[in-house]
Parts: C-alpha cells; sequence; structure tokens
C-alpha cells in the first residue's frame, strides 16, 4: 500500500438490551470516542455508517444516524453490509489520499427493538426460498454445520468443545453480551436444539450494540496515538447466493477473501505467522469450518486442535479470544467488533484473555446465509 | 439532568407495502412443469451444469442457459437438518414436533433442492434414496411438490 491506514482508537457497546435510541447509542459511541482521542468532530474529514434500514425500520437510515455521529455536513456515506466492509471502504478512502482521519460506526439493536432474524428473511430470494419458506437463518446454519462435521469425520460434540471455549472467553470480556458463570459442555450439550445439530448455545445471541473506530494516515497516527494498529492487508470474495449450489462444508468466500488480503499482507504461512484470529462465526461450526478454509488450522484436524487447547487464549492460534460472536453479535457492528477486539489484543489491552503472541492477526467478516459474502483483513503492530 | 424514563414504542412503521415480482420465464417453465408433474431444469451449454429449478444464467460462464431438461423424480439425501423451532416473521417458537428438511440431489442434478422430507427424524440419514411426492391436485404452484419420502 502507498499510503498506510492505522486504527487510532475505538469504543464499543454490546448487551441484550442497552435500553437505549439509536441515535443515542451511536452518540456515545462517536463522542465517547473523539472525547478518548482528545479531538472534536472538526477533526474528521469523512464519516462511513454502517446501518441496515429493514432493522432501523426507515430507509435510508442513516439520515436520522449521521448528525449524532457528528458527520453533518461531512461526507457521509452508509455501508448496509457487515461492518468490515464498511472498516474496508473506509481504509480505501484513506489509501486513495482523499481522506486522513475517518471515523466508521456501525450498530443494530438486534437484541431488544428488532429481531436479528428478519436481515435474512429479507434477504432471501422472494421468487422462490420466501415462498418455499423452509429456509431462514437457522435452517441453513444447520444444513451448513451437518456438512461440515460429515464432509470431517467430526462428531456433533466439536460444536461443544467450540461453544465452551468462546463461552469461556466471553465471560471474562467485560465487553461482551452473554456473559455466562461457570459454562460446561454439560450446560452447552443441555441447551434445546433449534435446528439440528445446533443448539441455542451453538447459536449467536440476539444482541444491541455498536462500535465506533477512527481510522486515520500515517501522519495523522502520530498526532493521534502512541499504540496505532495497522492496515497490512485486506481482501473480499462473494459466492453463489443458492446454498444447493455451494460446498457447505466449506467456505470458498473465505478462503478467496484470506488469499487476497494475504498476497497483500506479504502473508506466505498464515498459522505460524499470524498470532490469533477474531472470526465472524455467528454459529459455533463456523469458527473451525473458516478458521479451516483460510488456512489456519489444518484440514480435518480441527476437532484435534481444539481438544489440544490450540486455538484457547494460551494455545498456538487463538481463536475468539474475546468470545467472539457466542458472546454477542449485534447485526451490522459484528465484523466491526471483532476489528476493534483484534486492536485491544494488539495493543497489549485484553486483560485476562490477552494473548501472547499479538503482532499480527487475522480478522474475518460475513454477509449472507452460511458466510455467503467474506470480507479479511489482515492487522499488525 | 435527571433521568428521564422513556417510553417504548411498538411499531407505527408504514411498512405495509406489498412487492410484487415476476417469476421469470425460467421459474414459470418449473412451475407450468409441475401441472404435470414433471421437474425440470437447465443446463449450461458450456460446462454442462444442469440447476435445478432452472435458471437463466450460469454463473460460472456468465452464460445463458438455454436448454431446459427433464430430471428424475428420484435422488439421493445429501444434507438434512430436524427442525425443533419455527422462524417466522423473526419469531423464534417451538416447533409442535419436530420435523425434517433437507438437500435433496436429483440424478443428473448439479445442485441441490431444499425440500420438506416425509420421514420420522429417527429414521433419516445421508445418503439415503428419496423421491418426489406430489399433492393429488396439482395447479403450477410451488407447493404442488409436497415434500420428499424414502424411496
Ligand atoms: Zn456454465
Amino acid at each position: 500500500m502507498d499510503r498506510k491506514v492505522a486504527i487510532a482508537g475505538f469504543r464499543m457497546a454490546a448487551a441484550p438490551d442497552l435500553e437505549t435510541t439509536r441515535e443515542r447509542l451511536v452518540f456515545e459511541l462517536s463522542k465517547g470516542l473523539l472525547d478518548d482521542l482528545g479531538i472534536d468532530r472538526d477533526a474528521v474529514d469523512n464519516f462511513v455508517l454502517c446501518s441496515n434500514d429493514f432493522l432501523d425500520g426507515r430507509t435510508i437510515s442513516h439520515v436520522f444516524l449521521g448528525p449524532p455521529a457528528g458527520g453533518y455536513m461531512k461526507d457521509q456515506t452508509k455501508v448496509e453490509m457487515d461492518g468490515l466492509n464498511a472498516f474496508i471502504y473506509a481504509s480505501m478512502g484513506i489509501i486513495s489520499g482523499q481522506y486522513d482521519v475517518t471515523m466508521v460506526l456501525a450498530m443494530s439493536l438486534t437484541g431488544s427493538q428488532v429481531s436479528p432474524y428478519l436481515y435474512f428473511d429479507y434477504s432471501l430470494d422472494p421468487t422462490y426460498d420466501r415462498q418455499l419458506k423452509l429456509l431462514n437463518e437457522l435452517s441453513a446454519a444447520a444444513l451448513e454445520a451437518r456438512s461440515y462435521l460429515a464432509a470431517n469425520g467430526y462428531p456433533e460434540e466439536l460444536l461443544d468443545a467450540v461453544a465452551v471455549q468462546n463461552l469461556k472467553n466471553a465471560a471474562a470480556n467485560p465487553g461482551q453480551a452473554r456473559r455466562i458463570e461457570g459454562v460446561s459442555r454439560e450446560k452447552v450439550k443441555g441447551s434445546p436444539y433449534y435446528y439440528e445439530p445446533l443448539r441455542e448455545l451453538h447459536c449467536y445471541p440476539p444482541t444491541d450494540g455498536g462500535c465506533a473506530m477512527l481510522l486515520v494516515s500515517e501522519r495523522k497516527a502520530e498526532e493521534l496515538t502512541d499504540k496505532p494498529v495497522w492496515l497490512l492487508g485486506m481482501g473480499r470474495s462473494t459466492d453463489i447466493y443458492f446454498i444447493g449450489d455451494r460446498d457447505l462444508s466449506t467456505s470458498l468466500s473465505a478462503a478467496q477473501a484470506a488469499q487476497r488480503a494475504y498476497a497483500m499482507a506479504g502473508i506466505k504461512d498464515p498459522a505460524a505467522e499470524l498470532g490469533f484470529a477474531e472470526i465472524s462465526s455467528p454459529f459455533a461450526h463456523q469458527e473451525p469450518l473458516l478458521a479451516e478454509s483460510m488456512g489456519l488450522l489444518e484440514k480435518g484436524k480441527a476437532a484435534a486442535a481444539y481438544e489440544a487447547g490450540d486455538t484457547a487464549v494460551d494455545g498456538g492460534m487463538p481463536l475468539n479470544p474475546s468470545g467472539g460472536p457466542l458472546g454477542g453479535n449485534p447485526l451490522c457492528a459484528a465484523g466491526l467488533i471483532r476489528v476493534a477486539e483484534a486492536a485491544r489484543q494488539l495493543r497489549g489491552e485484553a486483560g485476562e484473555n490477552q494473548v501472547k503472541k499479538a503482532d499480527k492477526a487475522l480478522v474475518h467478516g460475513q454477509d449472507g446465509l452460511c458466510a455467503q459474502q467474506s470480507a479479511v483483513v489482515i492487522l499488525g503492530t | 439532568m435527571e433521568e428521564i424514563k422513556d417510553t417504548f414504542l411498538h411499531p407505527v412503521v408504514p411498512l405495509d407495502f406489498q412487492n410484487n415480482y415476476r417469476v421469470g420465464a425460467y421459474l414459470q417453465r418449473y412451475l407450468d412443469g409441475f401441472r404435470e408433474k414433471k421437474i425440470l431444469g437447465a443446463k449450461c451449454s458450456q460446462c454442462g451444469r444442469v440447476v435445478v429449478p432452472p435458471r437463466k444464467y450460469c454463473g460460472a460462464c456468465n452464460l445463458v442457459m438455454e436448454e431446459f431438461v427433464e430430471l428424475p423424480q428420484e435422488g439421493t439425501l445429501e444434507n438434512f437438518t430436524v427442525g425443533h423451532v419455527t422462524l417466522e416473521k423473526g419469531q423464534l417458537n417451538r416447533a409442535d414436533a419436530p420435523y425434517v428438511i433437507g438437500m435433496v440431489r436429483l440424478e443428473g442434478a448439479s445442485n441441490s433442492l431444499l425440500a420438506k422430507l416425509d420421514v420420522a427424524p429417527a429414521d433419516v440419514k445421508t445418503g439415503m434414496k428419496v423421491k418426489a411426492v406430489w399433492k393429488d391436485q396439482v395447479e403450477g404452484e410451488y407447493t404442488d411438490l409436497d415434500c420428499f419420502q424414502p424411496a
């Protein structure tokens, strides 16, 4: 990259019910972040907002969210996919040289004020899948889970192991929405099935939340932070919509997005070079599935890796040391929160969940059924 | 400022609008086939892929698929899930009884159809042979193809 992009700071919020309004959440995240950095909105030249009109119940939702974000009379655009796409789009404005300071802000109140499942209902093909009424976010995820387990000969217990690891990490992360004390495999196994093999605790909890992040050019990074986190590479890929056309046991979109990001970051051996990963895996099976697809875990060896503790906070390849989406998954904000959690690790501020090798990390975001679309960024210190 | 207890407003969103969709010529052929209890797919002349239901474009080749082919009514259950919940209009509820949906690969097809399965949850297995079950009265609607059951 000719021009470098740094994360100068971020603010996050997540809870089952933040007892807030959309505008107040946006204001508190944005103003809070500006206050943290000791600047005001005059210092920001571009605002990229990430929300969803259906989830917001009003079209062109950034019309209402721009002013509380501080984006009034500024360049202000909206990304209506996952927040990691907003992050990439915002970064491009800095790489291009057009902007030096960009606020990227993503949010939704899918815990208390609108059902998260509507997002995917509205995304279904109206002339086919909506007519058949068989497909929804959860049934699609369950089909993907079984396909993945069957193709690799993994037992259903792998899902319990992934969920326990994530929920333990989430319980130790004060920023997470779902924090269960004393979580165990028995507790996960005791939670009711949604669609087999997925149980309630294998699935993300409906979550209110948001994330504001300030992205800056190299010149501004020197002024604004003594702990810059740098963007080293990024990539995206979109698979076909129809799940009946796809091999659900793997993720082509994640594999391609990661390869593109690795090429840009000069990474040859991701499993060896990356210290950890924050992965948008709203369902337990997706964490190993995506990690294998992106070359972070050896294909077919994921069950052994979880059993051996390789993916735990103190393992060789920590996955979602923050607790990941099983600890909280506000739509739109999900991928941006993964970036912020990775940045917290890279800055050495992850407290109890701090990983040892925090120099380079992968962040994955997704949109669509079964990660139809994937976005990957590589971050480093 | 003194803390103000706010009111939680319920939907007053004017989302009762109706979007109408033309199904297009390809899904129309599929539905017309249902009137004769036939399952049609579209074949790509370049890569030979057969997709069901038929679609106009082959995504891989970026070409119009111009040939319709009739598929057999039997296939293999490639994947399935037992549903214990229902999800309607965003609301998650426990189902009255577990039910099975799955992905059926018809013989000769390159992709899979998502379908209801008429089989007990305890008996469903990946790889089992299944066949289409039609409603007695077919009317050229998606619901004509009622479900699949073990062949
Ligand atoms: Zn083709």
